[in-house]
């Protein structure tokens, strides 16, 4: 399997000076296309910077990110949008819908940003609902869905513009158990159907164990990563 | 489609805080339209009294007799510029005109006129004249039983001279062929009063004035009134192409002052009103950058999705825009029946205004595609502008920051 995913010696600091907090230290990491990666550890350990950086929401300090082969910090701001946009979903603990806009046109949206043609994209709307199960509820508002369903909007949304790489920083946080363990297996389930490659954060360990692989953090470094058999 | 969709409904989020700024754009753009109406409508007034008192929309003379006026330099080929001025669809009226200095006599004192020799039948449809008539009547260009022609005199010269309707007043003047022209007219009419601008003058039948002043069919210029009192510039811009033997020339250049004068009025009012918007879209841009703030998270989430630092501007525009867009439609409706009974009716002044011999009780605006869309486009530019600081601010959110991570 191809490396997508890349990181050489990854550094990220918070503050100056005696303030100064280590976020990542010193992160080395490869992930193949296709994984289902869980980033694990406590709070605090960096899980959600590791995220960050590698989708080019942040900049390290030192080191670099990888995808595809692409060195990000090369790229300009606009460049770096579209390559987000064509190449990576982001699914966030707290959904992070848009309010105003209905399920469907949350979906649609970033298809919008592709400049895919309207026709195309209501059809990959209705498509993206199905598979993650929400046909019927896509003219609700996200205040009109409950919190599960919210989180489903917002792996369609992730998956609609069909990157090959999906970011979920604690997808599962805000849900109850069983709603957790239900989208997390709506994303194996993707992403075993469409190969699309996986890395999610949590400290939930039934979600950890639907991983293929764990990578577990402390204090900004890595402590173990291991692949799991199935 | 759904960009304009997501603006639209962002406009809607906080209702009251919408309203208000809609309410203050409204408001703007109501004060914009009214001063604008007022002030187009007063000095289309003035322009009228100004050109229908006298000047006409257009004049056309022999070189340059508008500036250095000399008795010699007259229109001698008068059939083939009336034949234009005849047949233009654009020229609503014309007349033709003499003029001479000339010394006055009348009963006991002398004092220096003004001739002015008219058309009787075609002067009163380019001027006010007939309005401006306050004491005896009109003269016509025959003479009386005893031979002797009218002429009618301005109220100031009247006075000066101490004379009344049916007096005689014998004028002096040099001739254009170098003799020395006199005679005695019987008074008619007495034009205007003491404050017109023709105070000084006398008028006389044109072909008395040609005869006395031995021009034999030469006129000086001729005074035209345009169908379209707007495109009198254009007119002009045509006649002098058809008859490139004269000079044609619009109000504007005759009276260059006056016109001046009214500009620099118009754009001091347009300023003020200006001043007066911007400092509603200060509050505008306040609000903007409230809602931009309020939305710091989703406009990183937009931005982690994919959507371009442009993208957000351009969204931050539209919804600025939209809202301007729908408080001056507001506006215009609420405005539109005001300025139109404004134009028609008008406010009626306690005190009647004499302005060059003819009397005005009312002050009217005007109804024009100008004072209605003008302001609406000032306020959509402005809303425009107002929205780039905010939609930068928007564009430049780091998602890391917004998303609230640390």
């Amino acid at each position: 399997m191809s490396t997508v995913i890349e990181t050489k010696n990854l550094c990220r600091t918070f503050g100056e000076g005696e303030t100064q907090v280590v976020a990542l230290d010193q992160v080395n990491i490869k992930i193949a296309a296709g994984e289902f990666t869980a980033i694990t550890g406590p709070s605090g350990s960096g899980k959600t910077t590791l995220l960050q950086l590698i989708g080019g929401l942040d900049e390290p300090a030192a080191g670099d990110v990888f995808l595809s082969g692409t060195n990000i910090a090369l790229m300009s701001g606009s460049q770096l949008s579209d390559f987000r946009r064509d190449h990576i979903g982001f699914i966030f603990q707290s959904y992070n819908l848009i309010p105003v806009l209905s399920a469907e046109e949350n979906i649609e949206y970033i298809m919008l940003l592709q400049g895919v043609s309207t026709q195309a994209r209501k059809k990959r709307v209705q498509e993206m609902l199905a598979l993650v199960g929400l046909e019927g509820l896509g003219d609700r508002r996200p205040a009109q869905l409950s919190g599960g369903q919210q989180q489903r909007v917002a792996v369609a949304r992730a998956m609609a513009s069909k990157p090959n790489i999906i970011l979920a920083d604690e997808p599962t946080a805000n849900l109850d158990s069983t709603t957790g363990i239900s989208l997390i297996e709506v994303m194996r389930e993707l992403n075993k159907q469409l190969g699309m490659t996986f890395v999610f954060s949590t400290h939930d360990h039934k979600i950890m164990d639907r991983a293929d692989r764990l990578i577990h953090l402390e204090d900004g470094v890595i402590q173990l990563d291991e692949m799991r058999a199935f | 489609m759904l960009t304009l969709k997501l603006a639209y409904r962002n406009i809607f989020r906080q209702k009251r805080r919408s309203l208000l700024t809609a309410i203050s754009m409204s408001f703007g753009y109501m004060l914009f339209v009214i001063t604008l109406s007022m002030v187009e409508g007063s000095w289309s007034n003035i322009v009228d009294i100004f050109t229908l008192d006298h000047t006409g929309h257009i004049q056309i003379h022999n070189g340059d007799y508008a500036k250095r006026p000399k008795i010699h330099k007259t229109i001698r080929d008068r059939s083939s510029v009336e034949s234009i001025l005849v047949d233009h669809s654009e020229v609503a009226s014309w007349a033709p005109r003499v003029y001479s200095p000339a010394l006055a006599y009348g009963t006991k004192k002398t004092t220096p006129a003004q001739i002015f020799g008219i058309e009787p039948k075609l002067e009163p449809t380019v001027t006010r004249i007939l309005q401006k008539v306050s004491a005896g009547s009109f003269f016509s260009a025959s003479p009386n039983s005893d031979g002797y022609f009218s002429a009618m005199v301005g109220a100031g010269l009247a006075r000066t001279l101490n004379i009344v309707v049916g007096d005689e007043i014998v004028l002096i003047a040099n001739g254009a062929d170098g003799s020395i022209a006199n005679d005695i007219f019987i008074i008619t009419g007495i034009v205007g009063n003491v404050t017109s601008f023709d105070r000084k003058g006398i008028y006389l039948p044109l072909t008395v004035a040609q005869e006395f002043l031995s021009l034999g069919s030469d006129v000086h210029e001729y005074s035209i009134l345009a169908l379209d009192k707007h495109k009198n510039e254009a007119l002009a811009v045509q006649l002098q192409a058809q008859i490139p033997s004269v000079k044609v020339s619009p109000w504007q250049e005759i009276q260059a002052t006056f016109y001046k004068t009214m500009q620099a009025d118009k754009d001091g009012n347009m300023f003020v009103v200006g001043l007066i918007v911007f400092i509603v879209f200060i509050g505008v841009l306040n609000t903007v950058l409230m809602s931009v703030l309020e939305r710091t998270r989703e406009f990183g989430v937009l931005k982690s999705i994919g959507s371009r630092p442009g993208d957000l501007v351009r969204l931050v525009f539209l919804e600025t825009v939209m809202l301007a867009a729908l408080s001056v439609f507001v506006g215009f409706l609420l405005i539109l029946p005001l300025i139109y009974w404004f134009t028609d009716v008008g406010l009626t002044m306690g005190v009647a205004v004499e302005i060059g011999g003819v009397e005005f009780d009312t002050m009217k605006g005007e109804l024009s595609a100008f004072v209605m869309l003008m302001p609406m486009a000032f306020i959509l530019i402005t809303a425009g502008l107002i929205s780039i600081p905010p939609g930068l601010r928007a564009a430049r959110i780091m998602p890391r920051v917004a998303l609230g991570s640390h």
